[in-house]
This record gives structure tokens, sequence and C-alpha cells, in this order.
């Protein structure tokens, strides 16, 4: 017991001693400001002339210094917003500059991680210590350094990366009411990146979620074995409006260590909606002017300056990606409100949940209408082109008939049978959470509808048919498979084999 | 009427004292000014505005914390270190014994600060604690 307290007195000191000598006391008139007021998470400072937008401001309390951001640079006085809590904070406290705008550390380290915005370790685990610092706020790539998106970045869910791809570098919207699986569409994403060894790093933002959530989100990543490739930012309820504004600008300084040293990664932002709250929440106690819902006029900056920074960059910088995959919450699938539409217009594209979809059980509750990937085509694999040919135009027309079937039997027979391969096609695309399917999953499934190699499986067998098909085609043919799931055009051969196998699994599960 | 800002009421009112207007005339016109927009509380703060321009003006009015008394001789030194750290013409320093401070010196001029006191050095000490 002894020997214990000398030696963590021995450390106490040795470490008190090095922290006395790395005190400043460089005997220099420094800049200082003073707080005038303080309230819910915003302080006002009177002098520091000096101080620039963003810029970090150190208000000396007794329990320590707490850090603030200066964000309204008025002629009289500062209006900063803290980060720490604001109870410490009285009025006729120093203000100092600490010469820096926010930063937080970037690097391999995080990886496996559960962090604050400020980078700070909350998985219970180590201090993280990281060699390089990542500006908070920092330009977009500009034209020259960027490259058009060409390589495709696999979901693993077939309605995604057959009717929607997204390739690396672009801005995909997933967008829906709540409880409709936009989540779990991400959560898939980052499983797909581990399952395929696709190499993709993931950064995934929390923005004022449940630390239970978070919780169990790390534990699924760590039973599917893809935390080891994943940062988490997360940010609860409890935490001030300013974290939660920091947060997916933090991560996305994370994420693009990655994009500049020729990696890839994947930001997904959960989500946007309570980002722009919480930049509301802020704004109006800065006492900016509230707009359209109390937003701020720079509402839609606040989110495409955000958005723009992922990118494919040039050959000449490495040819990294940063994929974003922002979400947004809408009320009663109302995504004409202020918030949906300024994120749309900024995303290459969205994936719409809908709510009716996902309580008929067709999950994902991808909305083959109103779902759209501007850039993606280009950067689909010419295994997943070879299928998807019409399979998007041919799935909205089926739900716009579905309508009608219901009306009896006076339908054509052409209606007919595209009602009934429409709900072949429907039951075909539903799948189950943390089931990511890759390359040649996907297209030997596509093929077996699309072709009519299960035309006479009813629509309620076609799971259990289409299960019994990759079981029997990886058995059977596995080198053809793998040579398929590396992204080229089928050939005659394996299309052969596709047919064959579909055709007499088709079989053991007529009628 | 637009709101004057602090600063433009607290540089008419610098620029006054320093082309040698008659300062009891000023004081009326300031009090008028602020009675009349309804702006006294701003009052210590537009004072302290115009110690900041007097100060850029080269005349630097300011005050220094220590824990005991000062000597002479150290107060002069500050002094003199002061004027040629602002450049300014003229330097008055008030004392003031804070014994919260525990030791150094700590000197306010208008919008600076030299804090070389060891409670300072504690509260830094205290927060890269905190931090690890």
């Amino acid at each position: 017991m002894t020997e214990k307290s000398n030696i963590s007195i021995t450390e106490l000191s040795k470490e008190l001693r090095n922290a006395i000598s790395k005190l400043e006391t460089t005997g220099n008139l420094d800049e200082v400001g003073v707080v005038l007021r303080v309230g819910d998470g915003v302080a006002w400072v009177r002098g520091l002339r000096n101080a620039g937008f963003n810029e970090v401001l150190q208000i000396e309390t007794t329990e320590g210094i707490v850090e603030a951001f200066a964000l309204n640079l008025m002629e009289d006085e500062i209006g900063a917003v803290l980060l720490g809590e604001d109870s410490k904070v009285k009025a006729g406290q120093t203000v100092r500059l600490k010469g820096s705008v926010l930063s937080v550390p970037v690097g391999p380290e995080l990886l496996g991680r559960v962090v604050d915005p400020l980078g700070r370790a909350i998985d219970g685990g180590p201090a993280i210590k990281t060699k390089q610092q990542g500006l908070v706020e920092r330009e977009a790539i500009g034209v020259m350094g960027r490259k058009s998106v060409h390589e495709p970045l696999m979901t693993g869910i077939s309605a995604i990366d057959v009717m929607f791809p997204i390739g690396r570098g672009q801005r995909e919207l997933i967008i829906g009411d709540r409880q409709t699986g936009k989540t779990a569409l991400a959560i898939d994403t980052m499983i797909n990146q581990g399952k395929q060894k696709t190499g993709v790093v993931n950064v995934y933002v929390a923005i004022g979620q449940k630390r239970s959530k978070i919780a169990r989100l790390v534990e699924r990543l760590k039973q599917e074995g893809v935390m080891d490739q994943t940062i988490i930012v997360a940010t609860s309820p409890a935490d001030p409006a300013s974290l939660l504004y920091l947060a997916p600008y933090a991560a996305t300084a994370m994420g693009e260590y990655f994009r500049d040293n020729s990696q890839h990664a994947l930001m997904i932002y959960d989500d946007l909606t309570k980002h722009a709250v919480a930049y509301r929440q802020m704004s109006l106690l800065l006492r900016r002017p509230p707009g359209r819902e109390a937003y701020p006029g720079d509402v839609f900056y606040l989110h495409s300056r955000l958005l723009e920074r992922s990118a494919k960059l040039s050959d000449d910088l490495g040819a990294g990606s940063l994929t974003a995959l922002p979400i947004i919450e809408t009320q009663a699938g109302d995504i004409s409100a202020y918030i949906p539409t300024n994120v749309i217009s900024i995303t290459d594209g969205q994936i719409f949940l809908e709510t009716d979809l996902f309580y008929q059980g067709i999950r994902p509750a991808i909305s083959a209408g109103l779902s759209v990937s501007r850039v993606g085509g280009a950067a689909q694999s010419s295994a997943i082109k070879s299928v998807s040919g019409g399979l998007k135009l041919g799935l909205s027309q089926f739900r716009e008939l579905a309508s009608f079937a219901q009306f009896g039997s006076d339908l054509d027979e052409a209606t007919k049978s595209q009602i009934e391969r429409g709900q072949r096609l429907t039951e075909l695309l539903k799948q189950h959470q943390y089931n990511p399917m890759s390359v040649w999953q996907q297209v030997a499934s596509i093929l077996s509808v699309t072709k009519g190699y299960f035309d006479k499986v009813p629509a309620t067998k076609i799971k259990a048919a289409q299960a019994a098909m990759i079981t029997r085609l990886w058995a059977d043919h596995k080198t053809d498979m793998t040579e398929l799931d590396k992204g080229g055009k089928p050939t005659e051969e394996i299309l052969k084999s596709i047919e064959a196998t579909a055709t007499s699994t088709a079989k053991g599960f007529e009628g | 009427m637009a709101k004057l800002s602090r600063r433009a009421i607290a540089q008419y009112a610098t620029d006054q004292i320093t082309s040698g207007a008659d300062t009891k005339q000023l004081v009326l016109q300031l009090a008028a000014y602020l009675v009349d927009t309804r702006r006294t509380r701003e009052l210590s703060l537009i004072v302290r505005d115009i110690q900041f321009y007097l100060s850029e003006a080269g005349s630097v009015s300011g005050v220094i914390t220590t824990a005991s008394q000062l000597t002479a001789e150290t107060k002069s030194a500050i002094e003199k270190y002061i004027k040629q750290q602002t450049g300014a013409t003229t330097v008055a320093l008030d004392s003031f014994i804070d014994p919260s401070v525990i030791g150094g010196v700590k000197v306010s001029i208008p919008g600076q600060e030299l804090d070389a006191t060891v409670s300072r050095s504690l509260t830094i000490l205290k927060t890269r604690f905190k931090k690890a």
C-alpha cells in the first residue's frame, strides 16, 4: 500500500514539474477582453479588437480556462459561443485570444474510437494523441483539385446499388420521416465497407443522439467487425448547442485526413435537421435576425460549406475521396420544407424513404419515384450496370399500376405481367438489416427476376428462392462468382451459370 | 438619429481631450447625451473605451496588482517597461494590493494585460490537468 502511494506521488511530482516547466512566462503584454454578460451558452465580450471570426477565446474562470469561439464580431462587443459549462463563466472575467481557430486531432489514431466534437475520447479509453490537427472550418477543394466521381461506393443494399448508385466523392441525401430506416441504411453502408473489405473509413456523426443509441451502435459495429475502420463523433441532447453545431465540421476534418492521404472515407451526418436546429438556437441567442421558420439567413451556407468538402480528388492530389451521406428528417413526408429543400439542392441526389412502404413491410422503404442519384451512374460497376437498365422505371410504373391491381381482373395481359414482375422485384429488393449484399449476389438476384427465371415463383416465396439460389451459386460456381464480384461485365459463361442455377432453383419454389 | 456606437462616442471624447478642449464642458456634454439616449448604464464601458483610445494616443493609465506592497523602484521599472512596450509618452499606474494573486505581478492597461501572477499559473495548471 505504502509502495503504491509512493509511486503515485513520484509520478504526480514528475508530472507537476513537467507542467510547471511548460508554463509560459513570456512577460509579454497580451491583448485582453472582459466578459460583459453570459447566458444560455453565449458570452458577450468587450475588447479583443484583433479577434478573428471563429477564433478561439480563453475565458479565465476560477475553475480553470473555459474556451469559446467568436461568432459575432460587432463594433463594441464580441458574441462568443462557449465550448464548456457556462455556469463557471461570470461577468468581469478576463478573456484572452488563443491565437488559433478551432482545430481537432486527426489521423489513424482515431479509428475505432468514440470522440466528442473536440476530439476528446468519450468511450472510456485512453486519451487520444495524434500527430496532426485538422481545421474544423476549412475551405472546400477547388475545381482543379477535383475529378469527376467514377468509382462506386457500394452500400450493399441492392435497391440503392442498382437503382440509385452512389460514387466515391458523391453527396447523397437520405431523407424521410422518423422511424423509416434512415439510420439503418447508413449503418448497413458502414457495415458493407467492412464486409466487402473496401478499405473505406467510416466517420459517423451523431448530432444530438441519445447516448444509449450510440452505445448500441458501437456494440453492433464491433460485432460486425467494422469498428476498427470507424470513427464516431458523438453529441448527446445534453450537450451545449455549440458542440452539436461543431460536430459535423469536426468530423469532416477527421474524414479529410484520409481523403488527403489518398484514402477513401465515408461521412454519415445523422442528422442535419438537428444540426440546423442547434444552429438556429445559437443564432437566436446571438441575436441574429430570424428568417423563415426562425432559421438565420445563412442556414443554407451552413450546410453547403459542409457538404462541399466532400469530393473526389484529382490524381495530382492523391485521388482520395470523401463521400457524404447526410440524413434529414421530414415531418409527415413533407420534402418541401425549408431545410429538406436546402439540402436536396446541395446534394447530388436523394434516397427518399416512405412511411407507407415501411409499414407495408417493404424495407428498405425506398421510394423509386422520388429518389435519384445524379452522378452515381457514372460510378456504377459494369456488373451492376448490366442488370440495372430500366429497373427504376419499371418499379416506379409498377407502384403506379399496383393501385389498379386491387380493382379486379379486367386488366390486359401486358399490365398483369408487369404487375406480377413488379411484385416479384419488390419482394426481391426487400433486405434485412445488417445484411448487405455483395456485387455478385445483387447481379444474380436481379437477373433471376428481370430475365424471367423466377416467373413461376410466387412473390411470397421469392426471398426463399433467392437465398437458395445464392447458396447454390456459391457452392457450384465460386470461381465465376468471385470473378463477377470484381465488378466487370458478366461473361456469357457466368450468365449461363446464373440462368441454369436460377431456373433449377425456381422449380423447387413453384406454385 | 442612429444610435452611436460606444466606440464612436469614446473616439469623439478622446479627440476632444487630446485637442485640449474644456474637459468640464466635455463631461457635461457626454452626460447630457447619455441621459438623453438612456445609455447611462454604458458609462463605465465608455470610460474604459476612452482610456483605450487615450492609450493609443500615447497616454497610458493602468493598474498594477500584487500580493504585497511594491517598492518605488519596482514600480518605476514596471512603468519604464510599459512605456517601452506601448510606445506611450506618459504612463500612470495605480498600485493595488490583492492577496488572492498569491505572488508575482499583474499589470492591466487598457486592452492589454501582463499577468505573471502565481494565481494565473495555478489556473493554467488546473486546466491542463483537467484536460489530461
